[in-house]
């Protein structure tokens, strides 16, 4: 679950968590689970984020379930110390010498995966399609994917692709953009605020020109950028893009037939209320 | 027709020579043996990188051109670019390289360096501070909000302790434990 999202977005938790019942998966709290750093984390000290990391994959191999993250920050970090430590053999020694203090021990047989991700190769959009009882009109919705889930591809294995389906099962149509590759500004925050805000603004001004009425995001940080920083265009830019951002299970969880309270609704920044005009009987 | 002015100088599209009794030799060898350093010398300065990166165009200097300076051995000016730090971690240049350079990875292995010589922004800084003291970087402040969704007001499961203790024994230990 990380931090970012159970403290900032537990609209996003309680989505997924309803969601992921209804859809009849085994999906539970992870037990000792740690902030997996950021990539901050990663820029200061490289080693200190791997061991961080390397202690929950641990764990999970322990416990023995897969791991799944609604972040993407926390995806890609696990999923990336992982990589690195599976191809390097010193490094993996180095760590393991330091799991050992706790009683852990990383073998590197575990499998991460984003939530969508699990929800996609265990449920699989047919079963998931016949769970969709108020489907969308066919309204454009664009997807954000964020950096972190596609690449470095080698490392996180996700296919854009999946993405699309999901949003496609729940009856909405997905908005192609130019900019879809592009970052959200999140991680540069920090050091550059201007120029953070100025990536989310350009994403949001692609996606509207291309036709976009909603925007899906699946990372607690992208959401952030997109949505709040909406608010905030308006006198930085004198901008007013009127467009909702939804955490992708508040939108598979309202075509499923789930409440505007269930999926937290009223927490999304810009108001999101006018998606619920787009459910059909 | 204006009249040409007359300028002093060469035109300023030249760049200084580099003083070549400031370079570096070992820098490239050090990258190289970070952890994603291993194509490194791979590059051949096409300047795809340059191309898919969303905000080189106001860099100083541009990732093609950060590559080329590793391997010319200006250490100080890549350790000490504002560049490295504004690098938006989004793996454009990466997945671009017709030379498989890890160009994204290098970057982060050169904030490593950078910060093993205590140079971190300030903001990025007070992250790593907070990892030592929290053990998370965003903590649970309206629980009201939780419980309003039928979840636990704290996150089952997250324990903040074990992050703490090992970060102590890291980098960010060292970096943090200037003044507290």
């Amino acid at each position: 679950m990380g931090c970012s999202v159970p403290a900032n977005y537990p609209n996003y938790e309680a989505a997924m968590m309803k969601v992921a019942e209804e859809l009849g998966m085994d999906l539970n709290y992870m037990e000792g689970v740690a902030c997996c750093g950021s990539p901050n984390l990663r820029a200061i000290d490289y080693f200190g984020w791997l061991v961080v990391n390397a202690r929950t994959l641990a764990i999970g191999e322990k416990n023995g379930y897969d791991i799944v993250s609604p972040c993407n920050g926390c995806f890609a970090s696990l999923k990336d110390a992982l990589h690195h430590l599976k191809h390097d053999k010193k490094d993996m020694v180095k760590v393991n010498a330091e799991l050992k203090k706790q009683g852990l021990e990383l073998k590197g047989t575990i499998k991460v995966r984003h939530i969508i991700e699990a929800m996609y190769t265990d449920v699989g959009p047919k079963e998931i399609r016949k769970k969709v009882t108020k489907p969308l009109d066919g309204v454009g919705i664009a997807i954000h994917y964020g950096c972190h889930l596609l690449r470095p591809a080698d490392v996180t294995e996700f296919r854009p692709e999946i993405l699309e389906e999901m949003v496609r099962v729940t009856g909405a149509t997905v908005v192609e953009y130019p900019l879809w590759k592009q970052c959200c500004g999140a991680t540069v925050l920090p050091v550059n605020e201007d120029l953070a805000i100025r990536l989310a603004r350009d994403k949001l001004k692609s996606m509207k020109e291309a036709g976009a009425v909603f925007v899906t995001v699946v990372c607690p940080a992208c959401g952030n950028q997109l949505d709040l920083q909406q608010i905030g265009l308006k006198d930085s830019y004198g901008e007013v893009y009127d467009l909702p951002v939804l955490l992708y299970p508040q939108i598979l969880g309202l075509a499923m037939g789930m409440d505007e309270e269930a999926v937290g609704l009223e927490m999304n920044r810009v108001s999101a209320d006018p998606i619920l005009e787009h459910l059909t009987d | 027709m204006t009249e040409m002015e007359e300028k002093v100088g060469p035109p300023d599209t030249l760049v200084d020579p580099i003083d070549m009794s400031k370079l570096d030799s070992g820098f490239r060898t050090e990258v190289l043996s970070m952890p994603n350093g291993d194509e490194l010398s791979a590059c051949f300065a096409c300047s795809t990188c340059t191309a898919a990166c969303p905000i080189a165009n106001q860099w100083d200097y541009k990732p093609h051109q950060l590559i080329r300076m590793i391997l010319l051995g200006m250490r100080e000016e890549v350790l000490s670019s504002k560049e490295i730090w504004e690098c938006l971690t989004c793996f454009q240049c990466q997945e671009r390289c017709p030379q498989k350079v890890r160009v994204t990875d290098i970057i982060f292995d050169l904030k490593n360096l950078a910060a093993e010589e205590g140079k971190v922004p300030a903001n990025v800084l007070a992250l790593g501070k907070s990892l030592i003291a929290k053990g998370q970087l965003y903590e649970v402040l309206n629980d009201w909000e939780r419980e309003d969704l039928d979840l636990e007001p704290e996150v089952p499961g997250l324990e903040t302790d074990p992050i703490k203790e090992i970060l102590k024994g890291t980098r960010t230990g060292r970096l943090a434990g200037g003044d507290e």
